[in-house]
């Protein structure tokens, strides 16, 4: 047991390369929580932010600044009446939720959060990211069909739409990032840690690389995957006005909550090759500009140094709050969360943690940064038409992304280019 | 098409300076919302709520002469005022005062017409009742104020 664990904490690859099954449950294990906790947290943050942005509080009573509301709705929701319509296709329409979650999470199978810190490392990771986050759409068509309804079919038929669309821009912006690998060793990669990797040894993020062209493939990918994910100003499938919730009107209960859990598992998948592809993945900023031992230290003491700072504004939440018998129970209870952030934000100083949780901070970091965008664009942005939204995704991104693919490709060879037009004048 | 505009939708300017707003919105200063109960509002000093029948603080007799002046003033006629005069004093006193609060619409005119400023549109919002009936308010109701009812855990 010992020696597993030493043999763990030793190796350089991923469970999946290493052939360790039992290591590979683990993190898949884990990885589950982890999402399932994001969600849970994303779901009271989006809530309190979009509250603040419309100059509201947000969920304020159920715990100290309502942070125990995702709980309370969770409980709701198993415990609510499980409907399903009398004359809805009732094997498909238990099956779309399924389908929806399950893709939702397959995709974090090859999401690197560290050197280590992946299930596995497959050499056709982005493909297999798209193709199975791709598969979500049979997911939303089957719940739509199988309800039996207008207003879900048409949000369904609207939603595959729309993901269709969108999945060329996707596509063409992801190549770019691709044919980038490829220019230090001449071969490119497909998996996920690899083009990490290869952003290292180039030493610079793909996103700064070829200024603009980086910068422009992933403005094409940051629009398209805020379409792929029915989020706004995309979320014309389940616009509230048009179509009450589009493909999930008929679902109720823990089978909505699948719904709602998929929805933020694929937010998070896709930021998640966002980070990996463009913004260095777990890499930690500046890490050839700012190198040495000292700036080591300084940039693994962060994660901590972090949670210490969170701990800190729990503690002066606690101070602020009004001194009366209602509120006292909430000052505790946020005292105490400060507490515990504290004590996770002391662990994380340790030297042997440190080192070992440094690149999933960072990671986790980059991909909380792309939730908050998503927030904030929701809390922002009123919804396209359906027009506009087919227009910016065939008539826009579509030709930007092929250009950006294009002039990426010319630069990248633009020593070979040289050589042949320098060779053929000769 | 000009130039200008052209550039600004190609750098989205337009969604960057609505990205601004509600990033700015977030600050603490801006929020709006109160927490009602366990928050008390502060209204405005020009705020008409609540009637109330002053007495004088030495005495304790209504500041009230039954001159009427409230209820010939009042647009929806909810004020009645009856007195007789006391022989003795010589002076007006009530013998029946109804306010019919469901009927008001706090414009303040009884207010202004109020020659001994005994009649008086508090600052007091917390006015809902279970029943119509209890929105007739008497003189003793009017003298008092209404307290609103507490509910405690």
């Amino acid at each position: 047991m010992l020696d597993a664990i030493k043999t763990y904490l030793n190796s350089t690859v991923t469970p999946g390369e290493a052939g360790s099954q039992f290591w590979a449950l683990l993190y898949i294990v884990a990885i589950t929580l982890g999402i399932s906790l994001a969600v849970i947290a994303m779901n009271w943050l989006e809530r309190k932010i979009l509250a603040h942005m419309q100059i509201r509080l947000g969920p304020m009573r159920v715990g100290p600044h309502g942070l125990m509301q995702p709980f309370a709705d969770a409980l709701k929701l198993l415990i609510k009446e499980d409907i399903i319509p009398a004359n809805a296709d009732k094997l498909v329409f238990w099956s779309a939720p399924v389908v929806v979650t399950m893709t939702a999470f397959t995709t974090f199978l090859v999401v690197p959060f560290g050197r280590t810190h992946a299930v596995t490392d497959m050499n056709i990771g982005v493909l297999f990211m798209l193709g199975i986050s791709s598969l979500g759409v049979l997911g939303i068509i089957m719940a739509g069909w199988s309800s039996n309804s207008h207003y879900p079919l048409m949000g369904s038929l609207r939603s595959s739409a729309q993901m269709v669309s969108y999945e060329v821009a996707m596509g063409l912006a992801i190549v770019c990032a691709v044919l980038m690998t490829s220019l230090q060793t001449g071969t490119g990669t497909l998996s996920m840690i690899g083009i990490v990797q290869a952003q290292q040894a180039q030493g610079v993020w793909f996103i700064f690389k070829f200024f603009p062209l980086g910068f422009l493939a992933f403005v094409v990918f940051a629009i398209a995957m805020i379409a792929e994910t029915n989020r706004a100003p995309f979320d014309l499938p389940e616009a509230e006005s048009e179509l009450v919730a589009g493909f999930h009107t008929e679902y109720s209960g823990f089978r909505w909550s699948l719904f709602f859990l998929a929805e933020y598992a694929a937010m998070l998948a896709v930021s998640s090759i966002a980070v990996t592809l463009w913004l260095g993945g777990w890499l930690r900023p500046f890490p050839n500009l700012l190198s040495g031992p000292a700036w080591d230290l300084a940039f693994s003491l962060i994660p901590g140094l972090s949670f210490l700072v969170m701990a800190a504004g729990c503690f002066l939440g606690t101070m602020r709050m009004p001194k009366i018998v209602q509120m006292r129970a909430q000052a505790i209870g946020l005292g105490t969360f400060g507490a515990l952030l504290g004590l996770l934000g002391l662990v994380m100083l340790a030297p042997a943690v440190r080192d070992r949780i440094q690149d999933i901070f960072w990671f986790v970091a980059k991909v909380a940064v792309f939730m908050y965008l998503y927030i904030w664009y929701r809390g922002t942005f009123p919804r396209y038409r359906f027009d506009q939204l087919m227009k910016v995704g065939w008539k826009v991104l579509l030709p930007i992304g092929l250009g950006v693919l294009i002039l990426t490709a010319l630069v990248g060879m633009r020593h070979e280019l040289l050589a042949v037009v320098v060779g053929g004048t000769r | 098409m000009s130039l200008s505009p052209f550039l600004g939708n190609v750098f989205l300017v337009d969604l960057v300076k609505g990205l601004s707003v509600t990033f700015h919105n977030q600050s603490e200063k801006e929020r709006i919302t109160e927490q009602y109960p366990l928050q008390r509002p502060v209204v405005y000093e020009r705020y008409r709520g609540q009637p109330r029948l002053n007495v004088s603080p030495d005495t304790g007799e209504s500041l009230c002469i039954v001159c009427n002046l409230c209820a010939l003033a009042c647009p929806e006629q909810l004020i009645t005022v009856k007195g007789e005069r006391n022989p003795v004093s010589k002076r007006k006193e009530v013998v029946s005062w109804t306010y019919d609060l469901s009927r008001c619409m706090f414009c303040g005119l009884c207010e202004e017409a109020c020659s001994t400023d005994a009649l008086e549109l508090t600052q007091d919002y917390e006015m809902a009742l279970y029943s119509r009936q209890g929105m007739m308010l008497d003189q003793a109701a009017l003298e008092k104020g209404q307290a609103p009812v507490r509910y405690a855990k």
